[in-house]
Order: structure tokens, then C-alpha cells, then sequence
């Protein structure tokens, strides 16, 4: 069956595919901010960029959690949802962006060395390892909370929340090296070079994932027809592959050779549409299994 | 410890939509919500075409993903098997909703409560019906839980003309449940998704 012919439900009492539409691009933009958010905090932190740190505890702590927030149907309850960390990633989540909104703040001050805030070397390392793990559990966990929807077989995986991560490591170093460029600050050599690793690297975890989804569910096959050939095909290759990765790749390794600030911002704009087209897309594209007697779903939906 | 649940017979079923009618007038669920409904499908190439109709409802699963995405706890499961939603405790987050497998969680958007069916606003009904949902929250099937806890079969169960759905507890030894299962195959929807659903089905 090609993609075209893929039985799409156009109401919940027909029979197919039913589209992902609980999840929309609030969501999709919040999980996008929090990798990117995430990442910028821990690749500046690591690299002693305060201006980085600072962006990075923004984007999560204003950006991410505006969007959670607008997206909720009863947003003044959200604190109940810190309830059941021990079964809910949603719960881990809230205990991670609360750990980060403080340690991420202190470590903005201490790395800046304000006079506000005084503290032994003990406490202050103590300080920078919790904004660490948390900054990078907000980069990945929204992929284990997507892993952990069962309805949605596309993103039923443990290489999602790695993808996600390489996403959020890539869109972290980029912003970095857009921001030291804004101030006219010389990166470190290491920045470069990672980008351009992340970039080969990620190329290759994506082509693995949808090989992985081509042996999954037929839920999850369907998707993944819709982004080779069908609905979302354009979308897939030209923003998340061609824009998001290799443009992204050519014009950085062109940035070796030319250095002008445009050239900066136009790679930091390229990968962060690709880094926002593919959470969009896994969003979007996610589909439901048809429900049909077994004599019934053989070669009808599949 | 119960495990209430039910036995769909498909040979039975008509595909009148009785059930999906009762449901609606039992629960009073907004507009676009429907607990019980009927999914139709058609299959084969002319001349040699086939209708079959397969009622669907919340499937209370053993293992109720739903329950277990729930960050609030609002999602939970009764003794008796039932799985059920505080509304109250609800935050609108949708993690049960792309954890069913089965899409029968459903999500009250806001101002959904402010009008009806009809369009002169919500009729006398609909607003003693509509006190019981909250906007901004999820809903889903309670097995009638209200009616069971009377003594009483869930609305569905009752209206079926053909008699094509049956009520009872898993756990009964014996009981007809049971005793239907072991006589006809059974199946449930969707067994790779690992629910252990409540809900099964004949069609032999």
C-alpha cells in the first residue's frame, strides 16, 4: 500500500489512521525551547559563557514554561502536576525546570562573579552540578515523556529521547556561537568542530531511527511513509534534512573560511528551523492505530 | 477484588448506534464527545463488499496507560477495575489522550460548556448535565459507574437492541464473562499495545 492510499479516519467513527491532535504546537514549541533552552545552558556553563547561561535559563524558565502554561486546559492548577515523580515524566519534568529556575540563576550570578551572591567553592560546585543535570534532563526528557505515550507508536523508542538530545546539544552549541559572535567573542576551538560533529552525527541518528520505525508497529510504519513520500515529505527533507542539516553543515564549514556575523545568524537560523520542523513534525505526524476485529485489520490498514 | 468489564458479540451487533444514543443521554456529554460509539468500516472491492460495525468504548484496561501518564493522579483506577478521572484534579495536560491507544479520552475545550446542541445555548438537560464536566479537563467512560453502583447494568449494556453487549466481573469463576470467552474466541483490540483491556469480542 503506498503512502496516498494510507487510510486516514476523517472522524472518530470511521474506521483508519487517526491523526495526533491532543498535542499541538504549543507543546511542539515548548519541548523545542526547552532542548534548545537546556542545551545552550549546559555548552555555556561548560565553556564559561555567562551571556549563554543567562539566554539558556530565559529560554526555559520564560520560553518553555509560557508555552507548557498556554497550553494547559486549567493552567492554575499546573503545580499538581509535580504530584507522582516517581511514575510521570511530566512530574520530573516540573522538578527539573524548579531545580534548574534556581540553580541556573545562581550560577548565572556566581559565574559573573556578582556581589550579590557570595558562596564557598563546596557550595558553589554543588550549585553548578544541579543546574548540569537539570539543564540536561530538561534537554531529553520531553523524548522519554513522547516514548512514554503509548497511543502514538512512531515515538515509541528510547532513540527518540537520544535524538532529542543530539537536537537540543547541536541547537545548544549553535546559539552559543551566535551569541559570542553578537558580542565579538572569539569561541572556543572546540565549538566549531562539535557543531560540525553534532550535524554528521545527527544525520546519521535520524536515518537510524526511521529505519528502527520501518520495523515498529504498522502505526508507526504509516508515519513514517507519510514523511518519504507522503503528507509531510516535503517538509521532512527539505526543512528538517536540507535546511536543518545540511545547509546548516555547508554554511558552517563555509564560516571557516568566511567570517562575517551574517553568516553566523543565517546558520543559527537554518538549524534552529530544522531543530523546530523536526519537533513539528514528530508531533504532527503521529498517528493512531486503526481499531478493527483481527479478521478485518489484515491488509486494510496496515 | 472485581474487575468489571464486558463482552462485545460482533455477530450480534447492527451498527444502529443505540448504544453511542444511550450513552449521550445517560452522561449528557458535550457536544463532539461520545463515550460509546461505533466504528464502521467497509472492506473488499465491488461486488464482493463487506460492512462491519465495531462498537467501541473505554476498554478500563488492567494496565490503563492513561492512568499511568496521568502526572496528577486525576486518571485512576476503582477497585472494581473502573477506570476513572477527577475532574477536579485534572490539569488539561493531554498526556492520557496520546497515551490511549485507543483515543477514547476526550478533552473539554474551553467554551465547549457554554452552548449545546441546540443553538439557543444549553437547554434545562444539558445544563444539569453539563454541571458535572469542567472545562479544560479530560473525560472518558465510567462504566456507568454511577448506575453500577446501584446495581444497575451501564446504559449501553441495557439499550442494546440485539442483547450484542454483555456486563459482568472478570473475576467471577465461572461467571458469563468467562464462560463466553472460553465458548467462542475471544479478542481484545490492539493486543501489542500490552492495556489488557476489560472490554472483548466475538465474531465466531
Amino acid at each position: 500500500m503506498t503512502t496516498r492510499e494510507l487510510l486516514i479516519a476523517p472522524h472518530r467513527f470511521a474506521f483508519g489512521y487517526h491523526r495526533q491532535t491532543f498535542w499541538n504546537w504549543l507543546i511542539g514549541t515548548a519541548f523545542f525551547l526547552g532542548g534548545v533552552g537546556g542545551g545552550l545552558f549546559l555548552v555555556s556553563l561548560l565553556t564559561g559563557h555567562v551571556a549563554g547561561m543567562l539566554a539558556g535559563v530565559l529560554i526555559v524558565v520564560v520560553g518553555k514554561n509560557s508555552a507548557h502554561l498556554a497550553f494547559l486546559g486549567r493552567p492554575e492548577r499546573f503545580l499538581r502536576a509535580a504530584a507522582r515523580p516517581d511514575r510521570s515524566w511530566i512530574a520530573r519534568g516540573i522538578w527539573a525546570t524548579g531545580v534548574f529556575a534556581v540553580t541556573g540563576f545562581l550560577s548565572v550570578l556566581l559565574r559573573a562573579h556578582s556581589p550579590l551572591l557570595q558562596l564557598p567553592e563546596w557550595a558553589a560546585n554543588l550549585n553548578y552540578a544541579l543546574a548540569a543535570a537539570s539543564a540536561l534532563f530538561i534537554a531529553c526528557y520531553d523524548g522519554f515523556l513522547m516514548r512514554s505515550s503509548a497511543g502514538v507508536a512512531f515515538w515509541r523508542t528510547l532513540l527518540l529521547p537520544l535524538l532529542l538530545f543530539m537536537y537540543a546539544a547541536l541547537g545548544g552549541i549553535t546559539l552559543s556561537l551566535t551569541i559570542r559572535e553578537l558580542q565579538g567573542e572569539a569561541p572556543p576551538e572546540i565549538l566549531p568542530a562539535l557543531e560540525h560533529g553534532l550535524l554528521v552525527a545527527n544525520f546519521f541518528l535520524l536515518g537510524i531511527y526511521l529505519l528502527r520505525m520501518n520495523r515498529s508497529l504498522p502505526a508507526a510504519r504509516a508515519t513514517l511513509r507519510q514523511w518519504l513520500n507522503g503528507r509531510y515529505a516535503r517538509f521532512f527533507f527539505g526543512l528538517v534534512v536540507l535546511v536543518g542539516l545540511l545547509a546548516t553543515l555547508l554554511l558552517s564549514l563555509l564560516h571557516g573560511r568566511v567570517q562575517t556575523s551574517w553568516l553566523v545568524l543565517l546558520i543559527a537560523a537554518c538549524e534552529l528551523a530544522g531543530d523546530f520542523s523536526m519537533m513539528m513534525l514528530l508531533l504532527k505526524s503521529g498517528l493512531f492505530a486503526p481499531q478493527a476485529a483481527p479478521a478485518y485489520s489484515r491488509g486494510t490498514a496496515g | 477484588m472485581a474487575r468489571l468489564g464486558m463482552v462485545i458479540d460482533l455477530k450480534r451487533c447492527i451498527g444502529c448506534n443505540a448504544c453511542t444514543l444511550a450513552c449521550k443521554q445517560e452522561n449528557g456529554t458535550p457536544e463532539g464527545i461520545h463515550y460509546a460509539r461505533v466504528v464502521t468500516q467497509e472492506a473488499g472491492v465491488y461486488p464482493r463488499t463487506k460492512r462491519t460495525f465495531l462498537p467501541v468504548l473505554c476498554n478500563h484496561c488492567a494496565d490503563a496507560p492513561c492512568a499511568e501518564a496521568c502526572p496528577t493522579g486525576a486518571t485512576y483506577i476503582r477497585p472494581d477495575g473502573i477506570v476513572m478521572v477527577d475532574h477536579k484534579k485534572c490539569i488539561g495536560c493531554r498526556a492520557c489522550n496520546v497515551a490511549c491507544p485507543y483515543m477514547n479520552r476526550h478533552f473539554i475545550e474551553r467554551g465547549l460548556l457554554k452552548h449545546g446542541y441546540s443553538s439557543d445555548g444549553i437547554s434545562p438537560f444539558e445544563a444539569l448535565k453539563f454541571a458535572d464536566f469542567d472545562e479544560g479537563t479530560n473525560i472518558k467512560c465510567t462504566l456507568c459507574a454511577h448506575r453500577v453502583d446501584e446495581g444497575l447494568e451501564p446504559a449501553c449494556v441495557v439499550t442494546c437492541p440485539t442483547d450484542a453487549r454483555v456486563f459482568g466481573d472478570w473475576e467471577e469463576e465461572n461467571g458469563k464473562l468467562q464462560r463466553l470467552v472460553k465458548e467462542r474466541k475471544a479478542w481484545t483490540l490492539l493486543p501489542e499495545y500490552g492495556t489488557k483491556p476489560s472490554v472483548q469480542y466475538l465474531d465466531e
